[in-house]
């Protein structure tokens, strides 16, 4: 994990109003925690509430996120998957200048629909969600360069 | 996918060339059709094999990068789209579009005899200052890189007709130039040869061959030649030098030297 990973957890927290979040991941366990807050998750606006962890793994982790049993009675999971950029390219959130974005945050997508272009040696790479939910971050504006391995959106798993 | 036979001219052609094809015999004619890479790429992901490629007459939707309409009249130009499905470290196949213009250039300076070159990465190209003569746009999807085709799509003009009079500073046909059209079945089948054995090159893992075939032909843009291209908005210049092991072309620019991997690169 390094200080980007890092910058990354904190600013879902910040972005999702979380309480805590705790991960672990190649042997090293983070947990962020808001002073003066409870330790409760708030309920996202969208996402059925499934049974599990009150806790946020992120899919491709190694191991998800035991859950303190007394948390959770009460507290809902939300499955993140962040989707990656499979190649170094510049990326495009539209087919073409003129056209809409292909999603917004918000946005209900599902498996197989194409998220963007990332363009190198003028080959046009459309990137699909590789599952059913709700795009809950994008991380990269419009014409930037990306890199290997960069987040390019979170998708909350339906 | 509904397609046609093919007409007998481009059969015969195929037919004659078959052993050089293999499987890039696997040819598709449609008389008419939206985009010839919508149809490789829908065949690709039903599971066609590498070689499997779609000819139209005329596109209703040709495009070229970002949306730009590429001027498809029928049976004016060579709208072609070819299934390719790399192999092994997928880095080396960063190499495949440029690896396509040197196929393309190839079987066009065989045919015409026209001293045709490429542009990064792979417009085709010919005059002083260069008039586009055809135009590679390759696409593929997928989840996470696990890519395991791309459609290579090949645009080429063959006669007048297949550029707009208002382009003709910029654009230009084999006929144009050469004064006389040439055969398109003919020309079609020595395309498909030549992309086989760039495509087998890569598959080989021989990289050094097609840089130094795509050197050949881009040769008078390299060397210091001043360029211009765009850098998140901004309009940036340069002199380009050489391409580096991946195809990205290496430009220097305020004492650096950049590696320009996507967008529009202008030459002076």
């Amino acid at each position: 994990m390094e200080f980007d990973d890092i910058k990354q957890l904190l600013d879902l927290v910040e972005k999702h109003d979380l309480a805590e979040l705790e991960v672990e991941r190649d042997g090293l366990k983070l947990r962020i925690r808001k002073a003066g807050r409870e330790v409760t998750f708030v309920p996202a606006p969208v996402a059925p509430p499934p049974p599990a962890a009150p806790a946020i793994a992120l899919a491709g982790g190694p191991a998800p996120v035991a859950a303190p049993a007394a948390a959770a009675s009460d507290a809902e999971s939300v499955d993140l998957a962040v989707i990656k950029s499979p190649i170094v390219g510049t990326f495009y959130r539209s087919s073409e200048p003129s056209a809409p974005a292909f999603v917004e945050v918000g946005d209900v997508v599902k498996k197989g629909q194409v998220l963007c272009i990332i363009e190198a040696m003028k080959l046009m790479n459309e990137i699909e969600s590789d599952r059913d939910g709700e795009i809950a971050a994008i991380y990269v504006e419009n014409g930037k360069p990306v890199q290997f391995g960069d987040r390019l959106f979170a998708v909350k798993v339906s | 996918m509904t397609t046609e036979r093919l007409p007998p001219d481009l059969a015969a052609a195929i037919a004659r060339s078959a052993d050089a094809l293999g499987p890039f015999a696997r040819l598709r004619h449609v008389a008419e059709t939206d985009s010839t890479n919508d149809i490789a790429l829908a065949l690709a992901a039903g599971g066609e094999p590498e070689g499997t490629g779609v000819i139209a007459d005329v596109q209703r939707q040709g495009r070229g990068r970002r949306g730009r309409e590429w001027f498809s009249p029928p049976e004016a130009g060579v709208y072609l789209s070819v299934i390719v499905r790399p192999r092994g470290e997928s880095t080396g196949w960063a190499l495949l579009t440029l690896g396509i213009g040197v196929a393309a250039a190839r079987a066009i300076r065989a045919q015409s005899g026209l001293p045709v070159e490429l542009k990064w990465p792979n417009d085709l190209v010919i005059g002083r200052p260069w008039r586009k003569l055809g135009g590679v746009l390759c696409e593929t999807s997928g989840a996470r890189g696990g890519v395991d085709a791309v459609v290579v799509g090949l645009g080429v003009n063959l006669l007048r007709a297949a550029y707009p009079p208002e382009l003709a500073e910029r654009a230009t046909s084999i006929e144009t130039e050469l004064g006389r059209p040439i055969d398109r079945a003919l020309l079609v089948a020595a395309l498909l040869v030549e992309m086989r054995a760039i495509v087998e090159r890569l598959h080989a893992g021989e990289r050094e061959h097609v840089r130094a075939a795509w050197r050949a032909f881009a040769s008078g843009g390299l060397a210091g030649a001043p360029v211009s291209w765009q850098d998140q908005g901004r309009e940036r210049r340069g002199r380009a030098e050489d391409i580096d092991v991946d195809g990205a072309l290496l430009v220097r620019s305020d004492g650096r030297v950049e590696r320009v991997i996507a967008g529009d690169v202008l030459w002076d």
